[in-house]
C-alpha cells in the first residue's frame, strides 16, 4: 500500500518532469526514472515477465534509440530555438475544455466502486499467473497469432525505417555532407573558443 | 389486333436494291471521293441508273393486286409491337420511284459536265446520292415513322446541297433558312405522327387508313392540318414558301433535282398517299386546296417580278406545286399527281437549259444582261421553247393536260373558285415564261460576260436535256389523253377509282363540260402569251430593250419587289419576338437570376470551405488537440448523459 | 490486491493525460514522442492491473503487443524526426563566415 503511494508518486513527479524539461536530454532521464518505477509497479501487480521487458525493451532500446537521435541532431546541447507559436487561438479555450473533460473523468473514475470482484488464486510462483512459465506458454499456444502479428509490425517498421533514412547518396554528396559536418564542428571550436 | 398492310407482303430483293444503290453510291463517294476524281460522277449516275433500272423490273411487283390490296410490301424488321418497318412499292410510289431514279439519274449525269473541274466533285455527287437514297426512303416507306426519316433526311440533303458553296455567305444563309422551315414541316409532321400512333397504336399506312374511318372528325381534321404543315414547308406552299427561291443559290443541278422535280413534290407525295385521311375531313381537303390555289397564284405573280433566271423558274415551281396541292387538296389526286408527273419533266428541262445558259455566261443569273442568245446557243433556245410552251399549257405539249385535268378536277369536286383562281394563274404562267424566254433569247446580247459555248464534254450536259425534251412534250398527250380511260387512270384506277366514285356521286356534275374548260384555259393562255410578246419581242421592243428593262425595274410597284412582305411578317411574327427572349434570357435571365444563383452557391461552398480549411492548420499539434478535443466531447457527453439519468 | 483498482485507474489516467498535455503543449519532436510514450505506458498499466485483478493473463498478452508497436512507433517516429531535421545537404562557401571581425 505504501509502495504504491510511493511509486505512485515518483510516477506523476517523472511524467510531469518529463514533458516539463527544457533539454530533451533531460526528458530521456525524466522517462528513465518512469519506466523503472512502472517495472517495479509490474512486479508487485505479479507480472514478472512484463518487469523485464520494460526494463530490457524501453529503458535497454527505445529511450537509447532517443539519445542516439539527440546527440544525432545536436538537440542534446542546447534547446531547438522556438519560433512563433503557430497553434490558432482556439487552442486556449478548447484546451480548457479538454482539461476540465480529463479532469472530471480522473475524478470520475477515483470514485467508481468497482463492481467486479478480485479473482483468488495462486499467484508469483512459477507455473501459475504471471510466471514467465506461464506467460510462455500463453504466448505459444492460445495467443500465437498475436504473437506472429507482432513480429510482422516490427518487421514492417524496419522497413519503414529503411526507407526513410536509407536514401543512397551518391559519393558527392557524401563528401560534401562530411565536409559540411567536419566545418560545424570546426565552427563549434571556434565559437567556444570565441566565447 | 391484326395489322393491315398496304401491298402484297413477300420477298422483293429487287426493291430493296433499287432503295440501297444510291446509299452505295453516297458512301463511295464520300469515302473514296479524292481517289476517285471525275470517275465519282460516273459512279454516282450510273447507280442511280442502275436504280431506275431496277425500278421499271419491279413495276410487276408494284402494280400486282391482290386480296383488297395493290402494290408490294418488303418488310425489313420489327422495332416494337405495331411498329413493323417496311418497303411499299405500289403505283404512287412506283412512279415517284420513276422521277426520283430516272430524272434523276438525267441530272446527276448532267452534273458531270456541270461541275467540272469544282474541287469538291466527288462530294457534290455523295450529296446527290444521299439525297436519291433518302428522296427514295421517303417514297418507300410503309410507315410513318419510315417516311419521316426520309422526310428528315431528304431535308438534311437539301441543306447540303443548297450550301454546297459554303463560301458563299448567300448560300449558307439560303441553306439555314431552308432547313429551319423544313424543320417547322418535320415538326409539323411529328405531331401528326403523335396524334396517329395515340389513336391508332400503330404507325403504319395500312393501320391508320383502316382506321380513318373510325377516329373522330376533330381527330382526322388534327392530324391532317398538321400533316399539311409539313407537306407545306417541303413544297413551298404560302406562307411557308420563301426558303425555294433562296435555295436557288445551290448548284442549278441540284434546283432542277430537289428543288423541282422531287424534294418539294414530297408533299404532293404525303397528301396522296394519305388520301384515306384526307377524304374523311372535307374541312382539311378545303384548307389544303384553297392554300394550293393561293401559292399558285401568288407564285405566279411574284415569278412576273423576277430578274433571276432561276428565281423565276423557282417562283414557277412554287406556282405549279401549287396546282398539284390543288389538285390533291380538292380530291382530284390523279390530276394533282399529273402535274407532279409532267412537270417533273419539263421543270428539270427547265432548269437543265437555264443551266446550260448561265453555264455559258460565267454564272450570269441575270436576264437583263442575257438576250440574243437564240443565235448564240440555238440549243438551249429550243430547249427552254419547248419546256416553256409545255408548262405554259400550250394544247398538245404535256403541261396542257396534266393542268387541265387540275383545273377542271377542282370544278368536278364541287370548288369552282379554285377552278377560277387555276385559269388566271395558266395566264399569268404564260406570260412570264415568256417574258423569260423572250428577254433571254431575242434581242441582242447585253451582257458583258463572253459566252463560251461547246467544248469538250459538252454532250454530257447536252443529252440529257435532249432526253428530257422528249417526255416534257409527250408523255402528257400519251398518258393523259381520254379522260377516265386513259392509261393514266386505269394505272391508278386501284388506288383511287372507289374516292373518285364517291366524290362523283356526292358532288353535282359541273355545269360546264372539261372541253369547254380547256378552251378558256386555251384562251387566258394565248392572252399571257400576247401580253408578254408586246412589251418583249416585238421590233420596237426588241430594240430599245435595255431602256425597257430598266424602266420595267424602276417603276415596278414596291409589294412585288418585297414579294408580298412575307419575309418582312415572317421577321416580324416569329424572328423577332424569338430574338427578344433570347436577348432577355441572354442578358438578364441568365447573367442576373442562373449566374446568381449558381454565384451564391458557389459563396456557400467557399463558405464552407473556409471553415473546414481553417482546421487543416498542417500543425501536427493543432491535430492533436482536435482529436483530444473530440475525444473530450466524448467525455462531456457521455458525463451529462450520466447526470440526466 | 491490496490496493483498490480505482487508484490504478486513477493513476493511469493522471499519466495518460500527462502524456497528452505533453503533446499538445511541447513544440520538440522528441519530447512530444516521449510523450507518446508515456501514453502508451499509461495504457499497460491498466492492462496489468486488469490482467492481476482478474488473473486473466490475456492482459499481459495485450501489453506484450503493445510494448512491440510501441518499439515500432517509436522507431518510425524518430526515423521520421532524423530525416526532417537532418542537416540541409548544400555547401557553401559563403556560409563559412565564423573569422569575420
Amino acid at each position: 500500500m505504501i509502495a504504491f503511494w510511493l511509486l505512485a508518486v515518483i510516477l506523476i513527479a517523472s511524467a510531469v518532469w518529463t514533458i516539463s524539461a527544457n533539454k530533451p536530454v533531460y526528458s530521456v532521464v525524466a522517462l528513465l526514472l518512469n519506466f523503472a518505477t512502472l517495472a517495479v509497479l509490474y512486479v508487485t501487480l505479479s507480472a514478472e515477465f512484463l518487469a523485464v521487458i520494460q526494463i530490457i525493451v524501453y529503458s535497454g532500446a527505445i529511450l537509447v534509440l532517443f539519445v542516439f537521435v539527440i546527440a544525432l541532431l545536436g538537440s542534446g546541447v542546447a534547446p531547438f530555438p522556438t519560433g512563433p507559436n503557430r497553434l490558432p487561438k482556439i487552442w486556449l479555450p478548447a484546451g480548457v475544455f479538454t482539461l476540465a473533460a480529463f479532469g472530471f473523468l480522473i475524478y470520475a473514475v477515483s470514485n467508481v466502486k468497482m463492481a467486479a470482484a478480485a479473482a483468488t488464486g495462486a499467484v508469483g510462483s512459477a507455473g501459475v499467473f504471471g510466471s514467465v512459465a506461464d506467460f510462455g506458454k500463453a504466448l505459444f499456444t492460445v495467443d500465437l497469432l498475436p504473437f506472429e502479428v507482432t513480429a510482422l509490425v516490427l518487421m514492417v517498421a524496419v522497413i519503414g525505417v529503411i526507407t526513410l533514412g536509407g536514401e543512397q547518396m551518391s559519393d558527392a554528396e557524401a563528401q560534401q555532407s562530411k565536409v559540411r559536418a567536419d566545418r560545424a564542428v570546426r565552427e563549434a571550436i571556434l565559437r567556444e573558443g570565441k566565447g | 389486333m391484326t395489322h393491315q398492310v398496304l401491298g402484297v407482303v413477300g420477298s422483293y430483293p429487287l426493291l430493296v436494291a433499287l432503295w440501297l444503290l444510291p446509299l452505295a453510291g453516297a458512301v463511295i463517294c464520300w469515302a473514296l471521293g479524292p481517289q476517285l476524281r471525275t470517275l465519282a460522277g460516273w459512279l454516282a449516275s450510273g447507280l442511280v441508273g442502275a436504280s431506275f433500272i431496277l425500278a421499271v423490273l419491279c413495276w410487276h411487283d408494284g402494280t400486282q393486286s391482290a386480296a383488297g390490296t395493290v402494290g408490294a410490301n418488303q418488310p425489313l424488321f420489327s422495332w416494337m409491337t405495331g411498329f413493323d418497318f417496311g418497303l411499299l412499292l405500289d403505283p404512287l410510289s412506283l412512279l415517284w420511284t420513276f422521277i426520283i431514279t430516272g430524272v434523276g439519274f438525267l441530272i446527276v449525269f448532267y452534273s458531270i459536265g456541270y461541275m467540272r473541274g469544282d474541287p469538291a466533285f466527288a462530294r457534290f455527287f455523295a450529296y446527290m446520292s444521299f439525297f436519291v437514297f433518302a428522296m427514295l426512303t421517303l417514297v418507300l416507306s410503309d410507315n410513318f415513322v419510315g417516311l419521316l426519316v426520309g422526310w428528315g433526311l431528304v431535308g438534311l440533303a437539301s441543306y447540303f446541297l443548297i450550301g454546297f458553296w459554303f463560301d458563299r455567305p448567300a448560300a449558307v444563309a439560303a441553306a439555314r433558312k431552308a432547313f429551319v422551315i423544313n424543320v417547322v414541316g418535320d415538326v409539323g409532321v411529328m405531331f401528326a405522327i403523335f396524334v396517329i400512333i395515340a389513336n391508332v397504336h400503330s404507325s403504319g399506312f395500312g393501320d391508320t387508313f383502316a382506321a380513318a374511318g373510325t377516329l373522330g372528325p376533330g381527330v382526322i381534321l388534327t392530324i391532317c392540318i398538321a400533316l399539311f404543315i409539313g407537306a407545306a414547308a417541303k413544297s413551298a406552299q404560302v406562307p411557308l414558301h420563301t426558303w425555294l427561291p433562296d435555295a436557288m443559290e445551290g448548284p442549278t443541278p441540284v434546283s432542277a433535282l430537289i428543288h423541282a422535280a422531287t424534294m418539294v413534290t414530297a408533299g404532293v407525295y404525303l397528301i396522296a398517299r394519305c388520301a384515306p385521311l384526307w377524304n374523311a375531313s372535307h374541312e382539311a381537303q378545303l384548307v389544303v386546296g384553297t392554300i394550293g390555289g393561293l401559292t399558285a397564284l401568288l407564285g405566279a405573280i411574284l415569278g412576273t417580278a423576277q430578274w433571276d433566271i432561276k428565281r423565276i423558274l423557282a417562283y414557277s415551281t412554287m406556282s405549279q406545286i401549287g396546282y398539284m396541292i390543288m389538285g390533291v387538296g380538292t380530291g382530284a389526286y390523279e390530276a394533282g399527281i399529273a402535274q407532279f408527273f409532267t412537270h417533273a419533266f419539263f421543270k428539270a428541262q427547265l432548269f437543265l437549259g437555264a443551266g446550260l445558259v448561265i453555264h455559258a455566261l460565267s454564272d450570269e443569273q441575270d436576264i437583263r444582261r442575257m438576250g440574243g442568245l437564240w443565235k448564240k446557243m440555238p440549243f438551249a433556245f429550243w430547249v427552254m421553247l419547248t419546256g416553256v410552251l409545255s408548262i405554259s399549257g400550250v394544247p398538245g405539249f404535256s403541261g396542257f393536260f396534266s393542268k387541265d385535268e387540275v383545273i377542271y378536277g377542282a370544278l368536278q369536286h364541287g370548288h369552282p373558285w379554285l377552278d377560277g383562281i387555276g385559269i388566271v394563274t395558266a395566264g399569268i404562267t404564260a406570260y412570264y415564261m415568256f417574258r423569260l424566254l423572250f428577254v433571254t433569247f431575242l434581242g441582242e446580247y447585253r451582257g458583258e460576260a463572253p459566252v463560251h459555248v461547246g467544248g469538250p464534254g459538252a454532250w454530257i450536259m447536252n443529252v440529257p436535256v435532249a432526253i428530257l425534251v422528249v417526255p416534257s412534250v409527250a408523255i402528257g398527250g400519251a398518258l393523259l389523253f381520254g379522260g377516265d380511260a386513259s392509261p393514266w387512270a386505269h394505272f391508278f384506277a386501284p388506288l383511287f377509282a372507289a374516292q373518285a366514285h364517291l366524290a362523283a356521286a356526292q358532288t353535282p356534275a359541273p355545269a360546264i363540260s372539261e372541253n369547254f374548260t380547256s378552251v378558256i384555259v386555251v384562251i387566258v393562255v394565248a392572252i399571257g402569251f400576247i401580253i408578254a410578246w408586246q412589251r418583249y419581242a416585238t421590233a420596237a421592243a426588241r430594240r430599245d430593250a435595255v431602256q425597257r428593262l430598266r424602266r420595267e425595274a424602276e417603276t415596278m410597284p414596291a409589294v412585288l419587289t418585297n414579294l408580298f412582305y412575307f419575309d418582312a411578317a415572317i421577321d416580324a411574327i416569329f424572328v423577332r419576338p424569338a430574338q427578344a427572349w433570347g436577348l432577355f434570357f441572354g442578358r438578364v435571365f441568365d447573367p442576373r437570376v442562373i449566374d446568381g444563383a449558381v454565384g451564391e452557391i458557389v459563396l456557400i461552398a467557399r463558405g464552407l470551405g473556409t471553415l473546414v480549411r481553417s482546421f487543416q492548420t498542417g500543425l501536427l499539434r493543432a491535430y492533436a488537440l482536435i482529436l483530444v478535443f473530440g475525444a473530450a466531447c466524448f467525455i462531456a457527453y457521455y458525463a451529462v448523459a450520466g447526470a440526466a439519468h | 490486491m491490496s490496493v483498490p483498482i480505482g487508484d490504478y485507474v486513477t493513476l493511469a489516467s493522471v499519466m495518460f493525460f500527462i502524456g497528452v498535455i505533453g503533446v499538445i503543449v511541447r513544440r520538440n519532436p522528441l519530447i512530444m514522442l516521449m510523450s507518446v510514450e508515456l501514453m502508451f505506458n499509461a495504457a499497460n498499466l491498466l492492462l496489468i492491473a486488469y490482467a492481476r485483478l482478474w488473473l486473466q493473463n490475456v492482459g499481459h498478452i495485450f501489453a506484450f503487443i503493445v510494448i512491440t508497436v510501441a518499439a515500432a512507433e517509436a522507431a518510425i517516429g524518430l526515423a521520421i524526426v532524423v530525416t526532417t531535421f537532418r542537416p540541409e545537404k548544400y555547401v557553401d562557401v559563403d556560409d563559412i563566415a565564423a573569422l569575420h571581425g
